[in-house]
């Protein structure tokens, strides 16, 4: 899928209406935005442009899938843009690739999550959907980010996603824009990362996710590289790639080695990157 | 709750005895899948970003000590509650995991610990 074609597209879409920036960017006029579609119940897409373009793609007032240039889709089957006419058809016919999305409705990988999660492996399959979907978010809602004129809908083109809520997903961002913070010093997800040079890999113990990105990671790799190529959350491959500069298995070319005990700052904590208030989002309370 | 129809995996749980909360986490990035709670229960987005941290820390550990075991499980006594973190699954790399909160005071530990190992084992795959 070219990436190229969809940037430029959507950057057109996003120039015909252009918010004006605020203090801390341009994050917060979108998140303004997706409330105000959720309060509305809207159904339709919002393009966004900046250093992640993509759309959000609500449903009822529900966000049922997101899309940036710069995170790893689903498949192409449920790429919304492509639907649109917004990417080059002949991407989503490239050799292996399923076909183009089928008509409104037809189905979707999240379909199956209206019913219920009631086994592991499909828990697991809800997740990894939900993950990219979130993943574009958190990227599409960077300070550099504008959003252009919402373009309502009948009939969304991407299927019966799962739907959720704004609000949940918006925090969710947030927690993750402040993890991302946390390791700014250390390991963005663009930074070029390298395998330790003595490389001794019996001497430390790595699951098969780890293992994946070690055996891909070379001179000028990125953990958004990394993600691209295996289709995994940046995000998530950015916190994995930190855990193996940990470990002491990758290292950032140029910077100096981590100390002796391995520490590399003040590490990731999601505690810290949570607010102190109570979760309101569970299920009903019991006595 | 990012996905709400997993607190059916839940529902279990509740049936411990002092239950006042569990969590569906990713493991990998800390995000509440999905949460079931009392009314005196911990914040779950606090109590399951805890949880993700305990299990990144020993995960670590393991990596560094490279014995081959693999994370069972994590019990944690508070002077009021029991902390106790299960992956979900028989994969060597869970990928959620199963917190629960319970009150020290109406909980029978090795009960609880049992009912959990259960349950896990009880998801279908």
């Amino acid at each position: 899928m070219s990436q190229n074609s969809r940037r430029t597209r959507v950057r057109q879409l996003a120039e015909s209406v252009w918010p004006g920036r605020t203090v801390n960017g341009y994050a917060n006029l979108i998140a303004a935005r997706l409330r105000r579609l959720a309060d509305e119940g809207s159904t339709g897409m919002l393009p966004v442009a900046g250093r992640g373009d993509g759309a959000v793609f609500f449903r009822g007032g529900q966000v049922v899938n997101a899309e940036s240039s710069r995170t790893s889709l689903p498949s192409p089957r449920t790429s919304g843009l492509a639907a649109l006419g917004l990417t080059r058809r002949e991407a989503s016919h490239s050799p292996g690739a399923p076909g183009p999305p089928g008509p409104p409705g037809e189905g979707h990988p999240g379909e199956a999550g209206l019913v219920a999660a009631r086994s592991v492996s499909r828990l697991t399959g809800m997740l990894e959907l939900t993950e990219l979907i979130i993943d574009a978010l958190t990227e599409l809602l960077s300070s550099e980010s504008r959003y252009a004129k919402f373009r309502p809908a009948e009939v969304l083109p991407v299927g019966q996603g799962r739907p959720m809520p704004v609000e949940a997903l918006l925090t969710e961002v947030q927690r993750r824009h402040e993890v991302q913070r946390q390791l700014a010093a250390v390991l963005t997800p663009d930074t070029a990362v390298a395998r330790h040079p003595s490389l001794d890999p019996p001497a430390a113990q790595v699951s098969p996710t780890q293992w994946s990105l070690l055996a891909r990671a070379g001179d000028g790799t990125t953990p958004r590289g990394l993600a691209m190529q295996l289709g995994r959350s940046v995000f998530g491959t950015t916190i994995e790639v930190y855990r193996l500069l940990e470990l002491g298995l990758l290292v950032v070319p140029g910077r100096p080695p981590p100390p002796a005990d391995g520490r590399l700052g003040t590490g990731i904590s999601f505690i810290r990157a949570v607010s102190g208030e109570r979760g309101s989002d569970a299920l009903p309370a019991v006595s | 709750m990012i996905l709400p129809e997993a607190g059916d995996l839940l529902t279990p749980a509740m049936a411990i005895d002092g239950f006042r909360l569990g969590c569906l986490v990713d493991a990998s990035t800390g995000m509440v899948l999905a949460s079931a709670q009392s009314e005196d229960a911990p914040a779950a987005p606090t109590a399951a970003a805890g949880a993700a941290d305990l299990v990144n820390v020993l995960t670590l550990l393991n990596g560094k000590l490279a014995t081959g075991e693999i994370l069972e499980d994590v019990m944690i006594t508070f002077s009021d509650s029991f902390f106790m973190v299960r992956p979900v699954g028989r994969d060597t790399e869970p990928r959620i995991l199963l917190l629960v909160v319970a009150d020290r005071h109406r909980t029978n530990l090795a009960m609880a610990h049992r009912s959990l190992r259960d349950l896990c084992a009880s998801f279908p795959a």
